[in-house]
């Protein structure tokens, strides 16, 4: 079975403008996505990821290189029919509703009737903005809301591929959350899903395996697990240890050699701690 | 099949977007201006009062509609590139030309949909002068008839329908030029001076058949290509013809209009084969 996304070599220059010659966006990417993992492309602003993205939908023409969709060339009808777009900041007509909107992706994918009707419901519920909500404006969802509106809407067509641009960027911590969670739900689901992000902590949660750009270049590619277990050292967290038996074990330790890299009360990331404060997470 | 439905949703969207922001609200400008007029001149005859009305009327929906042609086509591509919703579009199983055809069906209806109901709304002005003309003037029955007769003149229909295709053309231009470009300001510049050039293009096409020896070689290719690239934009003078109250055959009307699709079908054509090649 082919990849879900495979580039080689992919390349991309954007023209500046008459005599101002070329800027490099995205250096002879090699990548390759496996089916049904949720695969993280990082790296700071301006390293490529979106232009990846980009050529990966077949929005931008690669300078050179190629990509791949499931084994349909990138850019063609039949490898955008495998793909679900979520942009980086949510693009979408406002003066639709949510429903509305869906409706009209779902068309663009050559759906329509009971079928289509059915899904939109479906996705609404799943994106919780059944009912009333997903009658209402885009104009005055918020912007976790606008997200998820805009990730129904990259699902009608049940695409194999979800390609996620920032799905984080400028959402709350419990928005966040809950994007977090569809991305889980649709890897349980078994769908690929390949998002970008600077918010390096998200990533951890969710990613299988990450790619880091920058300034256009692959820096590292692999597991998560790989790349940031630290081999080396081994760490247990314990609850009732007495002081003098902290004493006692670091003694035992010291002994065999062993060296002490870090002792203390663990603590809790600031993410979990907010959330775990707000009333709705309490309840959930 | 596929297709049909893909463009039916563009269009569908473009269609509502314009409903939804208040498109139509220029329309009860017109109509405030029209029944302003229907009470001009009052002092004048009868017959100069129906041609004053049917020049007001049908001068104001050619400028609305050219208006929100101009306005509506230059925004048309640029303005989904601007608020970068055509991402959400294109990444979707839907091909360029179908977007582009799409948008402008879109645009499409809204100016026939416009265009017919600013029509009625000077039909309808006839129709009310004529029964105030009628109770006054209107005691003999063959003054009456003349009344009736200069009210209800069928041949407003032909003029209508020439209108729409003239502003259908012009729409075309400006998506031509919209996908070439993405500055606002140059397409609707480049829309204009394609429509002010389409006026004098008789000029350029006389030129080029009857300059004989005295144009240069380059002069005559020049001319040449203007006649052929720019639609001729005198041939919609029909309409004043109408309006004036000479005859004016369907036969001419329909060629007209089938000039005016030959040349939309080419720029939509030339259009989509452009932004085959854009990044978006």
């Amino acid at each position: 079975m082919s990849a879900a996304v495979q580039t080689v070599g992919l390349r991309k220059e954007f023209p500046m403008g008459w005599f101002r010659g070329r800027v490099l966006a995205l250096e002879g990417l090699d990548m390759e996505v496996h089916r049904g993992e949720v695969f993280g492309l990082l790296g700071p602003n301006g390293s490529g990821k979106s232009t990846a993205m980009k050529m990966i939908l077949g929005l931008l023409r690669p300078t050179r290189g190629r990509a791949e969709v499931c084994g349909y060339r990138a850019g063609t009808i039949a490898a955008r029919r495998q793909i679900g777009f979520l942009p980086e900041n949510p693009y979408f007509p406002n003066f639709l509703s949510g429903a509305e909107l869906v409706r009209y992706y779902g068309r663009l994918s050559g759906m329509g009737g009971r079928v289509l009707e059915k899904r939109i419901q479906e996705l609404l519920e799943m994106v919780r903005l059944g009912g009333e909500a997903g009658k209402r404006p885009l104009r005055t969802y918020s912007k976790g809301m606008l997200q998820r509106a805009g990730l129904a809407g990259a699902l009608v067509g049940d695409p194999e591929i979800l390609m996620l641009d920032e799905p984080t960027a400028g959402v709350d911590p419990a928005g966040s959350r809950e994007i977090r969670d569809l991305i889980l739900e649709l890897r349980q689901r078994g769908k690929t899903v390949i998002f970008s992000s600077h918010l390096l902590e998200q990533v951890e949660d969710v990613a299988d395996r990450v790619i880091i750009l920058h300034r256009g270049q692959k820096l590292r590619e692999g597991k998560l697990d790989d790349l940031l277990t630290r081999k080396k050292e081994w760490e247990v967290n314990v609850q009732g240890l007495k002081e003098e038996d902290r004493k006692e074990l670091r003694g035992w330790l010291e002994k065999r050699g062993v060296q002490v890299v870090r002792e203390g009360a663990p603590r809790e990331r600031l993410e979990d701690y907010f959330l775990r404060s707000l009333p709705e997470e309490k309840q959930r | 099949m596929g297709s049909l439905r893909r463009i039916g949703a563009v269009a569908g969207n473009t269609f509502l977007e314009a409903v939804r922001q208040k498109v139509f609200a220029v329309l009860l400008v017109f109509g405030l201006v029209l029944i302003y007029g229907a009470n001009y001149f009052t002092e004048f005859s009868f017959q100069e009062q129906f041609k004053f009305l049917k020049d007001l009327g049908y001068a104001a929906i050619s400028l609305t509609g050219l208006l929100v042609g101009l306005l509506g086509a230059t925004q048309l591509i640029p303005g989904e590139i601007e608020r970068r919703t055509i991402l959400t579009a294109l990444c979707r199983p839907l091909r360029r030309w179908e977007f582009i055809v799409g948008k402008y069906l879109g645009l499409s209806i809204l100016l026939a949909v416009m265009i017919g109901v600013m029509a009625v709304a000077v039909a309808g002005v006839l129709g009310w002068k004529e029964a105030q003309l009628i109770a006054r003037e209107g005691s003999d029955p063959a003054v009456a008839a003349l009344i009736r007769a200069e009210a209800r003149d069928p041949r407003l229909i032909q003029a209508v329908v020439l209108l729409e295709v003239k502003l259908a053309v012009v729409a075309a231009i400006a998506v031509f030029f919209s996908t070439v470009a993405t500055s606002t300001t140059f397409v609707m510049a480049m829309t204009l001076m394609v429509y002010l050039i389409g006026h004098l293009q008789s000029v350029a096409r006389e030129q080029w058949l009857e300059s004989g020896e005295v144009a240069s070689w380059a002069a005559k290719f020049f001319l040449a290509g203007v006649a052929f690239l720019v639609p001729d934009f005198n041939l919609y003078n029909l309409i004043d013809e109408i309006v004036a109250g000479n005859a004016v055959s369907w036969r001419s009307t329909l060629e007209v209009v089938g000039y005016s699709g030959v040349y939309i079908a080419v720029l939509l054509t030339a259009a989509s084969v452009v932004f085959e090649g854009r990044d978006i």
